[in-house]
């Protein structure tokens, strides 16, 4: 006979759960309104999946730091709040991008917005615990959801990227799960904490099983944030994906894996095994440097904002590696900065995007597509220069304080070289974003039209969207104070 | 006190961001209204602050905020209004004023009206910086701010080849002077540790001469390039390609009297140097006369003008560098008041004459635009120095200056200027608004200018009248911060015959011109159009040619050889070699992305071997190292 099980609801600490249930409440009553009455009007989803974005991260504004909830597999500390604010709100700056003037396919189904919610909710999961399991709940509820988004754009190239994307999905799934079974068999735990707490007590023997468990889980996650040699699926996925999505993936999902592979590596780092850090040292450099490398020979502006993006990434795998607080919060400061700007870029390119391409026969973005651009619609130049300039890194703008904030907290934690490299990457990659920037400023048009093309998918909200990038990325240099205290502060509070 | 410093400094500047909102849109009057109304108010600020100052109220000065604080460098952003300053802020405010309400008819057909303002209050802004900083880096930043101004003032017409050369001939003058002004400012701090004025002039007594008189020349070659003293003049009559409005503030009242202002300002700096004291006033001497010979001859009536300006701007140096800091800044506003005058009627009479500049084209204008005529000449009368004309008193005071230290060969120079200056602004008088009514034949229809232009004149015209009569207050009320200049006993004495000996020369000269036009068109007969010194005079001493011929072309000729030689050669070829580099490794390697995912999951995988073998022979290295031995073996 078994015994009933007494839990007080009060243990359960619901408040902890709330943010996500808001986001499932929300995609549960996107599909029952579907049921109800069919044929709705897109921008009514749009409007309700924003509500329930705003009442979700109301919702985390609420939280209470350092506590644990629903038989504490929930942890909310700093990092956990300010990740999911930071999703969030990325989430309800990308949404609005459905608003465009052109049809789209995936915009027809409800399912889209339900799918797209439970996808933050998932994400939201996986930054608010340090359970094994629940981690691995989250990153599957959201990457099965983001599989199906993809997929949901209904073209070729789509079901092509969402297929590649789903079959690597799976195997790093598989990685993940064997990493947490060598960890459950060491240490009898699936909680991070615990296990750390064991291993530091067996003075980490056998090293062999723990650094075979670690780098399963870096090929995971490095799957998940594109690290090279993991990243393959990334410019493909990029350029089957609708530019919104594209912009999306780039930002939202990263987030999410940076959370989790600060809390998986930061106990590693200071276990005084050295290799790890050589190896982590090894990947950060090769994909910083080798991304920039390859972007630089992109002929498409999606594939090449694709390898930049990994590049991105991994500047800030640079940062975790340092796992200094100044390095921890400089993160959260360079990916808000980073989001704002690549939301820009990746909603020009939507703002441009034209059902059928006379530009290139494969690409929907070739360079040449922008040349020009300055004489047929200079406001659009002048965005997409200022975007393009941005994420090379030129000061004022945000990125560039980003950048600094993280080489010198490279420098701070005696990692010169890194330093240099980081540098080094840097002026690499001016060299691919310039070179959008002189094909607009300096290049003649190719094809003489008027400046349509680029405002062939514009609507009022999606120029709003475009207007709230440009002046988020113009003034960051007021901003970089601010945002870098409030981050610190979560950052601090949670110990990293 | 303070809230009328602010107001006095930022209201041009939320002038110009207003204006410059409207930037690109087409003309709307309220940008000129909207302009010279905040430099009326800043104008009315000054003047609130100058009669504060001169109830004998204490000097106001405010630290808005830290500006530098690098290591021991600790410069704020401070402003002070003293004796100095506020005088220069009065002339530079109601001039700006006059000249604002003026622009808007004057620029009224113009497309750019609302960038025009924009930029005309941005120069007041930084002018306003310049005199009212209290530190030399301060007072660096408004000298480049003018100085950016001016540029995109004189070349305001960019559609126009030499209204772009010009600005940009300007532009690099200035850069040249201001490297010398920049090494003054480093000399000042690496030897004091402080660019405040009060901290530096402490000190500056305390230096080695020698640095003192490094740090002198320095700055004085900044001044030099800004007031456009030789052998750096020649951009001052090209900058005449701007909008007259734009001479009359920039290239005549304000902007290039901002080297006699540092002088001023460093008075004490100078005062220990009297050598190179006595260099400025000669070179100032030279310049007077230099330039005056340049405006003997020259048939444009915009450069005329501007080569009096150069030669008055002569005379001003002499009296700062014989140490009558005073008298220099005296004659400083009073050039001010008649020169911006005699500018805004050329600018009238240009209108009218449909941009013709050439005075050989003109004659007998005072019938259709008497109060244009009315109004020059009042300028004229002043700047030919004729009792009791505001021109009269402060030059006569230079030369009494120049007499009483001695300087005869310094007074000469000026005396016999003085009958240049009164000869050719005549000249301009008298073929412009005189004579027979050449423009007839080339088929111009003059107009007088709209009347509130010429309303918005009249105060300068009174200044230009009635302000010399005031010495004796302006003199009081500056002496608190400059030092007083004791002319000796035995001047004192020759004051009256030096009085009438200059008076003398200068209606001697206003008499050749007025005969000489009455009695033969044109003044200068063909036969003396070929005289060598003409020919000299016309054109400005062939300097703009030598300059072409020693400077620019073989700079030139060496840059070819840089960029052919060395920067095609070596520098780019690097730079390509290790973008090339970059780019084939990027191409032999993106193969990796085939796009196969049969592909793609491989390289995952073998990424995760590669890093698990190597975890292997890490954990196990010993292990590892004595096999391989065994095998060796």
């Amino acid at each position: 006979m078994l015994e009933a099980v007494n839990i007080s609801f009060e243990s359960l600490n619901m408040a902890t759960l709330i943010p996500m249930l808001v986001a499932i409440a929300g995609g549960l009553v996107i599909l029952v309104i579907d049921l109800l009455k069919g044929e709705l009007d897109k921008s009514l989803y749009i409007t309700l999946t924003i509500l329930f974005l705003i009442m979700d991260l109301g919702a985390v504004f609420a939280l209470e730091i350092n506590q644990r909830g629903f038989f504490d597999v929930m942890f909310i500390d700093g990092i956990a709040i300010l990740s999911q604010i930071v999703i969030i709100v990325a989430s309800a700056l990308f949404i609005p991008l459905a608003f465009a003037s052109q049809k789209f396919n995936e915009y027809k189904y409800p399912e889209f917005f339900a799918l797209f919610l439970f996808m933050t909710a998932g994400f939201q999961f996986m930054v608010a615990s340090d359970n094994l399991i629940l981690i691995f709940v989250g990153l599957e509820t959201a990457s099965l959801s983001l599989y199906t988004l993809m997929v949901l754009h209904n073209k070729d190239k789509s079901f092509e990227a969402a297929i590649k994307y789903f079959t690597m999905g799976a195997m790093a799934a598989g990685f993940y799960a064997f990493a947490s079974m060598i960890f459950y068999g060491l240490t009898g735990s699936v909680e991070l904490y615990k296990i750390f707490e064991v291993l530091q007590a067996k003075d980490f023997e056998p090293m062999i099983l723990i650094l075979v468990a670690t780098l399963f889980m870096l090929a995971a996650f490095g799957f998940k944030l594109a690290l090279v040699p993991f990243h393959t699926w990334g410019p493909d996925v990029y350029e089957g994906s609708s530019a919104a999505l594209a912009g999306y993936i780039s930002i939202v999902p990263k987030i999410a894996g940076f959370v989790v592979v600060m809390r998986i590596f930061e106990g590693l780092i200071h276990s005084g095994v050295v290799w790890v850090e050589y190896i982590l040292y090894a990947v950060v450099v090769l994909t910083m440097t080798m991304a920039n490398i390859w972007a630089l020979v992109q002929s498409d502006v999606k594939r090449m904002l694709a390898y930049s993006s990994i590049s991105h990434a991994g500047f800030v795998m640079a940062a975790i590696m340092i796992g200094t607080t100044q390095a921890n919060s400089g993160i959260f400061l360079y990916w808000i900065l980073f989001a704002f700007t690549n939301l820009g870029a990746f909603a020009m390119l939507w703002v441009s995007h034209k059902k059928n391409s006379t530009y290139h026969e494969r690409y929907d973005h070739p360079f040449e597509k922008f040349s020009g651009m300055v004489k047929l619609m200079p406001i659009g130049a002048v965005l997409m220069g200022l975007f393009m300039i941005t994420l090379a890194g030129v000061p004022p703008f945000s990125v560039f304080w980003g950048k600094l904030y993280l080489i010198s907290s490279a420098v701070n934690a005696d990692y010169l070289v890194l330093a240099l490299i980081m540098a080094i990457n840097s002026a690499i990659s001016a060299y691919y974003y310039l070179k959008l920037v002189v094909h607009m400023f300096l290049k003649d048009p190719i094809q003489n039209e008027d400046g349509s093309v680029y405002m062939s998918n514009a609507s009022l909200s999606l120029k709003v969207i475009l207007g709230i990038a440009a002046f988020f990325t113009a003034i960051s240099i007021f901003l970089v104070n601010p945002v870098l205290d409030f981050t610190s502060y979560y950052v601090a509070m949670s110990g990293f | 006190m303070e809230t009328l410093l602010y107001v006095a400094l930022f209201a041009p500047l939320v002038g110009s961001l207003f204006a410059g909102i409207y930037g690109a849109s087409p003309k709307t009057l309220l940008t000129g209204i909207v302009t010279s109304a905040l430099i009326f108010t800043s104008f009315v600020a000054s003047l609130l602050l100058f009669l504060h100052l001169y109830s004998g109220g204490e000097r106001v000065h405010v630290e808005m905020m830290d500006w530098i604080m690098a290591g021991d460098l600790n410069v704020p952003f401070g402003f002070v209004v003293d004796q100095v300053s506020v005088t220069m802020m009065l002339v530079v405010t109601l001039v700006s004023t006059v000249v604002h309400i003026y622009s808007m008819g004057y620029m009224e057909k113009d497309k750019g009206f609302n960038r025009f303002f924009s930029y005309l209050s941005a120069f007041v802004f930084s002018m306003m910086v310049l005199v009212m900083s209290d530190n030399f880096l301060g007072l660096f930043i408004g000298w480049e701010g003018v100085g950016l101004c001016s540029w995109l003032l004189i070349g305001f017409w960019y559609h126009k080849e030499s209204a772009t050369w010009a600005a940009n001939e300007a532009f690099i003058m200035n850069r040249i002077a201001d490297l010398g002004m920049l090494i003054g400012i480093f000399l000042i701090y690496w030897n004091i540790g402080s660019l405040q004025y009060d901290v530096v002039f402490a000190n500056i007594s305390n230096l080695d001469i020698t640095i003192v008189t490094w740090i002198g020349i320095f700055l004085f070659i900044g001044a030099m390039g800004k007031s456009a003293q030789f052998p750096l003049h020649t951009w001052l009559a090209d900058a005449m390609e701007g909008p007259t409005p734009v001479s009359a503030l920039i290239h005549a009242a304000t902007m290039v009297t901002a080297g006699v202002y540092l002088v001023i300002r460093a008075n004490e700096l100078f005062f220990l140097i009297p050598d190179v004291g006595y260099f400025i006033a000669s070179l100032g001497a030279f310049v007077a006369m230099f330039a005056a010979t340049m405006a003997l001859v020259n048939r444009d009536i915009k450069r005329v003008i501007a080569y009096s300006t150069l030669s008055q701007l002569g005379y001003m140096f002499v009296a700062a560098g014989l140490g009558a800091y005073w008298i220099a800044l005296f004659h400083l506003v009073t050039h001010a008041f008649f020169k911006a005058l005699l500018f805004l009627g050329a600018g009238n009479v240009m209108h009218a004459m449909d941009d013709e500049l050439n005075i050989m084209k003109m004659g007998g204008m005072r019938k259709v635009m008497l109060g244009t005529a009315v109004l020059m000449l009042i300028a004229s009368v002043a700047l030919a120095g004729i009792y009791p004309f505001a021109g009269f008193f402060s030059k006569d005071k230079i030369l009494e200056v120049a007499f009483d230290g001695h300087h005869y060969i310094l007074w000469g120079t000026l005396w016999i200027t003085a009958g240049l200056t009164a000869f050719y602004s005549f000249r301009v008088v008298m073929l412009v608004f005189f004579g027979s009514e050449r423009y007839k034949d080339f088929g111009f229809h003059p107009h007088e200018a709209h009347s509130y232009m010429l309303w918005a004149m009249a105060p300068l015209a009174v200044l230009a009248i009635v302000a010399g009569l005031f010495e004796h207050q302006f003199f009081d009320f500056v002496h608190m911060v400059l030092p007083h200049y004791e002319f000796s006993e035995h001047t004192h004495h020759m004051v009256g015959q030096l009085i009438i000996v200059t008076t003398a020369i200068a209606v001697t000269g206003i008499a050749i011109a007025v005969f000489s036009n009455m009695f033969r068109e044109g003044l200068f007969s063909s036969a003396f159009r070929n005289n060598f010194l003409y020919k000299l005079f016309d054109n400005q001493y062939y300097i703009p040619k030598i300059y072409d011929e020693v400077f620019s072309k073989p700079y030139k000729e060496l840059s070819e050889v840089f960029w052919k030689q060395i920067d095609m050669k070596i520098v780019d070829a690097t730079v390509d070699g290790i973008a090339n580099t970059l780019y084939a490794t990027g191409e032999e390697t993106r193969g990796m992305q085939s796009g196969n995912l049969s592909y793609m999951l491989r390289w995952m995988v073998a990424g995760l071997l590669v890093l698990l073998v190597s975890a292997v022979a890490y954990t196990y290295s010993d292990v590892l190292l004595t096999l391989l031995q065994g095998v060796a073996k």
